[in-house]
């Protein structure tokens, strides 16, 4: 009788690819812009920039993640022995998946909030605090609440910026696009934090995700790259 | 289109200097380029501190001001910035 294929090796392959995949076109999204904001040293571009480092780095810490728990047997990366290791994984990935996305938004609103310099230094606290919550807190329902709550923070900023923009009506307007990829933000912190949360739907978020970042990259390189 | 218009004062006064042989005097640059006083002032300082633009002294002691390199690249990739700042909506 064939042996059924080891499904878990399957999955930290293709958990790894996922990663790499999302690591490689972000930082292709931040070396594609480094030119333009080189030049114009434009705020709205460093924020956008610095989100798409800061997804990388996220997606670096989830394939650490990934591979520890591959490595070692465990389902939740808190049960990990020591346990400084495992949190100080998790507190990476929270922080820099949070603030990925804070820069996200801060550099579509940056303008609105220019009143409000403090903004970007409340947005780190934010993520600072998800960060250890995401450590100290053993009941996931809050911090999963919490993560929630920010979502649909993020979402109704994004929106207000897509109801004042001029581009609107526009063929090729990127917000639909912002507000796919926080969504598959918050899938991947729930992956993250509840094992076998996505297993049914893991596929699909993780296809839909790479095509977000692809078409994301694809804008980049059709606007920077060569005339 | 704030910065559409922050951008295309940038991109007029180094095209100023570019069309002057990219050796204009301050006052010459500053009437050539349709902007207010402290309008110019403000943009001027901004291009030298980016170093898009540099200040040279000639013998008699007069101050030119000059494209740099990257000045040059800016007004060659304008419109890059431009539009892409516009499709990402930045």
């Amino acid at each position: 009788m064939i042996p059924p294929p080891n499904l878990f090796h399957n999955e930290f392959g293709l958990g790894i690819i996922y990663s790499f995949t999302i690591i490689i076109c972000s930082l292709m999204v931040y070396f594609g812009t480094k030119e333009i904001y080189e030049l114009s040293s434009y705020k709205g571009l460093k924020y956008f920039r610095l989100s798409f480092l800061f997804f990388a780095i996220a997606y670096l810490c989830k394939s650490f993640i990934s591979f520890l728990l591959f490595f070692l047997g465990i389902s939740r990366i808190i049960d990990m022995s020591p346990m400084a290791f495992g949190a100080f994984a998790l507190f990476m990935f929270m922080y820099f998946s949070s603030m990925a996305v804070f820069y996200l938004l801060y550099s579509v609103m940056w303008k609105r909030w220019k009143s409000h310099p403090n903004v970007i230094y409340i947005f780190h606290l934010i993520a600072f605090l998800l960060s250890a919550g995401s450590i100290l807190l053993r009941g996931r329902g809050a911090l999963l609440g919490l993560n929630l709550c920010l979502l649909l923070f993020v979402v109704f900023s994004v929106y207000i910026a897509f109801k004042d923009s001029k581009n609107r009506k526009a063929k090729h307007n990127l917000y639909p696009v912002y507000v796919l990829l926080l969504v598959f933000w918050i899938l991947n912190i729930f992956d993250v934090l509840i094992p076998r949360f996505l297993t049914f739907f893991q596929m699909i978020v993780e296809l839909a995700s790479i095509f977000m970042f692809l078409l994301i990259l694809y804008k980049v390189l059709r606007k920077t790259g060569p005339e | 289109m704030a910065n559409r218009g922050r951008f295309e004062i940038i991109r007029d006064i180094l095209a100023i200097i570019k069309s002057s042989n990219n050796y204009i005097q301050f006052t010459p640059l500053l009437r050539k380029s349709n902007a207010s006083s402290s309008r110019f002032k403000k943009y001027y300082a901004w291009i030298l501190e980016k170093g898009l633009v540099m200040e040279v002294v000639d013998n008699k002691g007069n101050k030119y001001i000059s494209l740099t390199e990257k000045g040059f690249k800016f007004l060659e990739k304008y419109e890059t910035i431009v539009n892409f700042i516009e499709e990402f909506e930045l």
